[in-house]
């Protein structure tokens, strides 16, 4: 039996579909309920995938994300809040529609647009990672220093907000990775003696801290929004789609295009996929007057790039071992418990587990368009769940995830001091996922950094004497130039601020 | 809570300092100049040069915003009630939890939140959280063989 017969088997077992399917209706509701975001869902996930086997694992949070930001819409189009980060872009135009009538169509077309922007994602992963991996075999740690400066100086200068804030967040991760044993010379760094801390700051702990705990924590602090579904029911969700989305056929194509490229940059997810989608939507149209008003074109635009973005944010995920997203950055941790070391040799020692991921990306946008029907259905059930009750159980599921890690109280220290870290960090806008991206990516960066500095004498020439990690590292410095260039220019130009 | 970013840039440099003093007791690498201290040193010479950047762009927005924004939730008592819940709430596990065992502490810890996050309604909550405390305990000590810890209950029980 060959590697993909191999993963088809692995998927298509009763185990793995029943636990796509749980995931599926964990991700529809998470996402559908405001404040529940889709990297909270992965967060929320991993402490149970934890212990299954890698292909149902990775199964349950591809789905479970999937249908979260397709789920996002829904509260976007019905109650004017977005449902995940990833809706926000065109939730004016979605919940315009609701206004006129026209809930059905807008849900019927972000469901579709969604599952294609998904499928045309998974078919971007599915080509084009394979081949990456085999050029990325030559890579030496010169490579993967560069590869890691320029994934990481994308996630600060792409994120939404202040760049310097976005570093600073950076920093803050990369020191969190420098806590523990070291890789170089086995000295247990900022531990204190405390045992636990020697084995660094466990990054399951970490995700929920951050994630979920930081957003229970705005909950807490920011309640009083009710929410109110409308009273419209919504039934015929797919009547009158067919000639809309045909019409458009050419702006879900480019959503798809932007999105994919948008997730495979390293640092960038659906959520600015889509801000940017629409943006270009609306600099193309025929009718830019018209976004804003309730107008379908960027909805269809941007439905399908956050959806395509899931499936290219994997690419270097699963290529370099370099998160294209804060999903991916906890998909990468999830890799390496597993003993499946993201990076081009996966490819060779479990290839089947490679396409297995690629067939669960497919099978999940599949599973969508029944999934999400019933969604939709059954949106104002939903919506009128109250989530007074929910975050606090969610608090505690945070609790004994946490604890579940390493069987001790010290996981729960961790999701407590970085969950209020994080809430610190938001409140002031500092953006959260340079930090994950700096505690995931850490150990690599400084890994690859010393070896490389061991290898040329010290020399930083050394890190620009192979071609590859030249182009490279002359990108990366590119980057910062122009950043600081700019932001130099404007200082001087009088005026400038930091925010 | 919104502070001036000249602020939470000192805040930065100060953390950077401390760190970088610390780092002078990592021994080196034989025959090398540099050793685990590199690395953590570069991330500190980072936070000191943010943290500049960030205090020049908080005093020069100082006439116009305060250094700490004491309004929004921290002028209000619900809300502060509840992000003390949900802190004192974790530290509260982690203390009693190994003695009390998992299902008392979380079965109050959940009651308390509940009721609190509710405005009141005692009596479903305390449904609610029965429930909820019985099958998390059934799951996770059951399916995915996490030894939750049995605290007074191991009396009960054996």
């Amino acid at each position: 039996m060959g590697p993909i017969e191999q993963a088809f088997a692995l998927v298509f077992d009763p185990y793995v579909l029943g636990v796509m399917l749980l995931s599926a209706l964990f991700g529809l509701i998470v996402g559908s309920l405001p404040g529940l975001t889709a990297t909270m869902a992965t967060a929320l996930l991993v402490p149970i995938t934890f212990f299954m086997a890698p292909v149902p694992a990775i199964a349950a949070i591809v789905t479970a994300v999937a249908m979260a930001i397709f789920a996002g819409d829904i509260a976007g189009a019905l109650l004017r809040i977005p449902g995940t980060p990833a809706s926000a872009a065109y939730v004016e135009d979605a919940y315009r529609m609701t206004q006129q009538g026209q809930a059905e169509l807008a849900l019927g077309a972000s469901l579709v647009t969604s599952a294609i922007g998904g499928l045309f994602g998974a078919t971007v992963l599915a080509f084009s990672a394979p081949a990456l991996a085999e050029f990325a075999l030559r890579f030496s740690s010169f490579e993967y220093f560069w590869l890691a400066c320029f994934g990481l100086s994308c996630a600060v200068f792409i994120s939404t907000g202040s760049p310097v804030k976005g570093i600073a967040s950076l920093l803050i991760g990369l020191f969190i990775a420098t806590i523990g044993i070291d890789g170089t010379a086995g000295y247990p760094r900022f531990s204190f003696g405390n045992v636990e801390l020697m084995g660094g700051v466990s990054f399951i702990p970490a995700m929920i801290g951050m994630f979920a705990v930081g957003e229970l924590l705005r909950y807490a602090t920011h309640t009083g929004i009710r929410i109110e579904p409308p009273r419209q029911a919504i039934v015929h969700v797919f009547r009158g789609l067919g000639p809309v989305l045909w019409r458009y056929r050419a702006n879900i194509m480019r959503g798809n295009l932007i999105g994919t490229a948008i997730g495979i940059l390293p640092g960038a997810g659906a959520d600015i996929a889509a801000w940017i989608s629409y943006a270009v939507a609306k600099r193309f149209s025929k009718e830019p007057a018209k976004f804003g008003t309730g107008h379908i074109e960027g909805l269809v635009d941007a439905g399908a790039a956050n959806n395509s973005a899931l499936g290219g944010a994997w690419v270097p995920a699963l290529v370099f071992g370099i998160p294209g997203d804060s999903i991916t950055a906890i998909v990468i941790g999830v890799l390496y418990m597993k003993n499946m070391n993201p990076g081009p040799t996966v490819m060779l020692h479990a290839p089947e587990l490679l396409y297995a991921v690629f067939i669960t990306f497919f099978v999940a946008n599949l599973m969508m368009i029944p999934l999400g029907y019933g969604a939709i259905r059954l949106a104002r059930q939903i919506l009128h769940v109250p989530r007074d009750v929910l975050m606090p159980i969610i608090l505690l599921f945070c609790i004994v995830g946490a604890f579940a890690i390493n069987n001790t109280v010290f996981g729960v220290g961790i999701i407590l001091v970085l969950g209020l870290l994080a809430f610190v960090m938001e409140e002031n806008g500092f953006p959260i996922a340079p930090a994950i991206l700096g505690i995931v990516l850490g150990p690599l960066l400084e890994d690859n950094f010393m070896s490389s500095m061991i290898k040329a004498d010290g020399r930083l020439l050394g890190f620009f004497e192979r071609p590859i990690a030249a182009i490279l590292g002359l990108v990366t410095l590119a980057i910062w130039g122009w950043v600081i260039g700019s932001a130099g220019w404007r200082a001087l130009a009088g005026g400038g601020t930091s925010r | 809570m919104r502070v001036n970013d000249a602020l939470t840039g000192a805040v930065l440099v100060l953390f950077a300092l401390a760190m970088l003093a610390y780092t002078v007791t990592f021994p080196g690498l034989p025959g090398q100049d540099y050793g685990p201290a590199l690395f953590p040193r570069l991330i500190g010479i980072g936070m000191i040069l943010t943290g500049a950047i960030l205090i020049a762009g908080g005093l020069r927005r100082r006439g116009t915003e305060p250094l700490v924004d004491g309004t929004g939730w921290l002028r209000q008592r619900p809300a502060l009630l509840r992000f003390g819940a949900v802190i004192g709430g974790l530290v509260v596990y982690m203390l009693v939890s190994d003695i009390l065992g998992f299902i008392p502490t979380a079965l109050g810890l959940l009651f308390g939140w509940l009721v609190l996050f509710r405005g009141g309604k005692p009596v479903s909550s305390l449904v609610i959280a029965l429930l909820t405390v019985l099958v998390v305990d059934y799951a996770f000590t059951r399916f995915l063989l996490v030894p939750l810890p049995l605290g007074v209950l191991q009396a009960v029980i054996y």
